[in-house]
């Protein structure tokens, strides 16, 4: 019988420090490990605990899969701790994901924030990777200031791209930012897509997360079109321990990607 | 029908151990506690009413290691369990517990073998507790599923009915303890049984409870009621309704703090726990106490309804007895009624 309590082992490869809070890692799985855009994965340190995170790296490496972390609590402040070649575990994917198919053939919006960036950025692959299926292909991002824009270069090397329209923005700017300054709902009035039918991905803390769906709603994005990507405390992944409750379903294996419209009259989804 | 005396259902339980960890009720204060048997052990009471331990602690263990560093198995080559005297209400809570453990990729290795290979020998209620009500949520107080062997006591022992082919597979390979049932033994069953069922029905009129198909709407419907914060003035967190409850199944997985070896525990949590649904990052879509009471009820009376079409409470009253806040499950869901 499958025990879903155990995780496979890892080795750590690389260990790359993004900003002074959130640190991303390179691992490679013993056992085959495979994930889509959206899905989860629990990642523990033997001995210290473990945690779930969202994998942020192309889900077309199958070899090996990055993580970005941001330090927050006990389980984070090992994970920082982490060197290569050290020993982690890896229980997963998770979840269901983001639907891609049925993003053919639409104008698609992406609007990610702070830390938020590092999952959108394993959808932003996937995204590329359909790009000729898919009408127009927005983003728009947002950070509290420069330094903790996750992957800059690359996100800079996206921005000349022309088969994407792509803006930045930071709550507070400095000498080393010459972009847009404000929240990220206000880069979001000059957005030329087809509401009416488009589909919008939103991913980040949950106060942008709110907002942007309030925005994306007063421009015309269908609750049913407007994917989000919740966080709650999910410990077991799979719909059993009954941490990550949103009304009937559970965090972990009914999203942690959900429409608005699933979602919309349940209480406490935006904390 | 077959018939078991009293002293004959001890050589039975008592054979039994070769193949089973049996577990017996035994009196323990005005209630029923379980304990394993051991050898030459008669001290036992099947219990008027369910024990004041849920039958899901021998299922879905309080802590137990569910994996260890990246090995694919935990091995256990424990005996199978064989629970006795088991009630119709801890019965209903497999309902549940199966709904949430028992599934194809994601099923939990433990409960599902311990389900598959274990023996139920479960009994008639031959009592009314203070705080039961199965009556109210559509159950009888006596089995009529989910049993291997049921006992209805009578004088002397115990009327035996079977329910599956490992309790027909016992009975035939004991022969020799059974005798066919007389009819006034029958009848004294039925007799009892409708005592016993009017008494709770009674018990449960007194208190008001709502009738079983309008509880998930009146759960919804009072979703934004008072009621909850009031109620919860009483409560104390700590949790003993949830540890108490047949049906709850919320656990926590908790890697043990040590050097650099993997080994975690599945351990049961409560909802009503401040943390139980806060975030790494912080934000806690439930922080206030009657927010989690709230959480508890729409768990139970709504949530499983929606997706299982069952109530997640079987009626069995143990989380009112728990309560040291003495807040009553059935007053509750008759106060959301009336406002």
């Amino acid at each position: 019988m499958n025990n879903p309590y155990r995780s496979i082992e890892a080795e750590v490869m690389k260990v790359t420090t993004e900003t002074p809070s959130i640190k991303t890692f390179l691992l490679k799985p013993k056992e085959k490990l495979t994930f889509k855009p959206g899905q989860f994965m629990e990642f523990s340190v033997p001995g210290k605990g473990e945690a779930p995170f969202t994998p942020s790296s192309d889900s077309k490496i199958k070899e090996t899969m990055e993580i970005t972390i941001v330090k927050v609590g006990k389980i984070t402040d090992a994970i920082h701790e982490l060197k290569p070649g050290d020993t982690v575990g890896l229980r997963g994917p998770l979840g269901k994901g983001y639907p891609l198919t049925k993003f053919i053939g639409q104008d698609v919006l992406v609007i990610g924030g702070g830390v938020g960036l590092a999952p959108v950025r394993t959808l932003m692959y996937g995204l590329f990777h359909m790009r000729k299926q898919l009408s127009k292909l927005v983003y728009r991002g947002g950070c509290r200031n420069p330094e903790e824009f996750l992957y800059r270069e690359e996100l800079e090397e996206w921005m000349k791209r022309d088969n994407i329209d792509m803006k930045l923005t930071v709550d507070e700017g400095n000498d080393s930012w010459n972009g847009p300054v404000g929240v990220v709902t206000t880069i979001m009035d000059d957005i030329d897509v087809n509401f009416a039918l488009a589909k919008a991905i939103v991913c980040g803390p949950p106060i942008m997360m709110k907002f942007a769906t309030f925005k994306l709603q007063e421009l015309g994005v269908k609750d049913r079109n407007i994917y989000l990507s919740m966080e709650k405390n999910m410990s077991c992944g799979f719909g059993k321990c009954g941490h990550c409750r949103i009304g009937p379903y559970y965090c972990c294996k009914d999203g942690p990607v959900f429409t608005y419209d699933m979602i919309r009259e349940y209480p406490g989804i935006w904390e | 029908m077959l018939f078991i005396k009293r002293g004959s259902l001890d050589q039975l339980l008592e054979s039994l151990t070769g193949d089973y960890r049996v577990y017996v009720p035994r009196s323990m204060g005005d209630s029923t506690g379980y304990s394993l048997l051991g050898e030459s052990d008669t001290n036992y009471e099947i219990g008027k009413i369910r024990s004041f331990d849920p039958l899901k602690s021998f299922y879905f263990l309080g802590r137990e290691k569910v994996s260890e560093d990246f090995k694919p198995d935990i091995l256990r080559d424990d005996k199978p369990l064989c629970i006795v005297g088991a009630k119709a209400c801890d019965l209903k809570g497999f309902k549940i517990l199966d709904f949430v453990f028992i599934d194809d990729e994601y099923g939990d290795p433990t409960y599902m073998k311990a389900r598959k290979e274990g023996l139920i020998i479960s009994a008639d209620c031959t009592g009314v507790g203070e705080t039961c009500f199965c009556t109210a949520i559509d159950i009888n107080p006596w089995p009529e599923s989910e049993f291997d062997m049921n006992l209805s006591p009578v004088d002397d022992g115990f009327i035996v009915t079977t329910g599956s082919d490992k309790g027909r597979d016992i009975v035939i390979s004991n022969k020799n303890l059974f005798t066919e049932a007389a009819e006034a033994q029958t009848e004294a069953v039925n007799e009892n049984r409708t005592t016993v069922k009017s008494g709770v029905m009674e018990r449960a009129k007194e208190k008001k409870i709502p009738v079983m198909d309008r509880l998930k709407r009146i759960i919804q419907k009072q979703y934004e009621s008072e009621i909850w914060k009031d109620v919860a003035e009483d409560c104390v967190e700590c949790g003993a309704c949830n540890t108490i409850c047949p049906t709850c199944h919320c656990f926590l997985l908790y890697d043990q703090k040590s050097d650099s070896k993997l080994a975690r525990y599945r351990i049961w949590d409560s909802c009503m726990i401040h943390d139980f649904a806060r975030v790494a990052g912080g934000e806690n879509p439930r922080d206030r106490l009657w927010m989690r009471l709230r959480n508890r009820f729409d768990k139970k009376f709504s949530y499983f309804p929606e997706v299982l079409k069952e109530i997640g409470c079987t009626g069995c009253g143990r989380c009112t007895a728990a309560c040291p806040g003495k807040i009553d499950i059935r007053e509750v869901l008759a106060r959301l009624e009336v406002r």
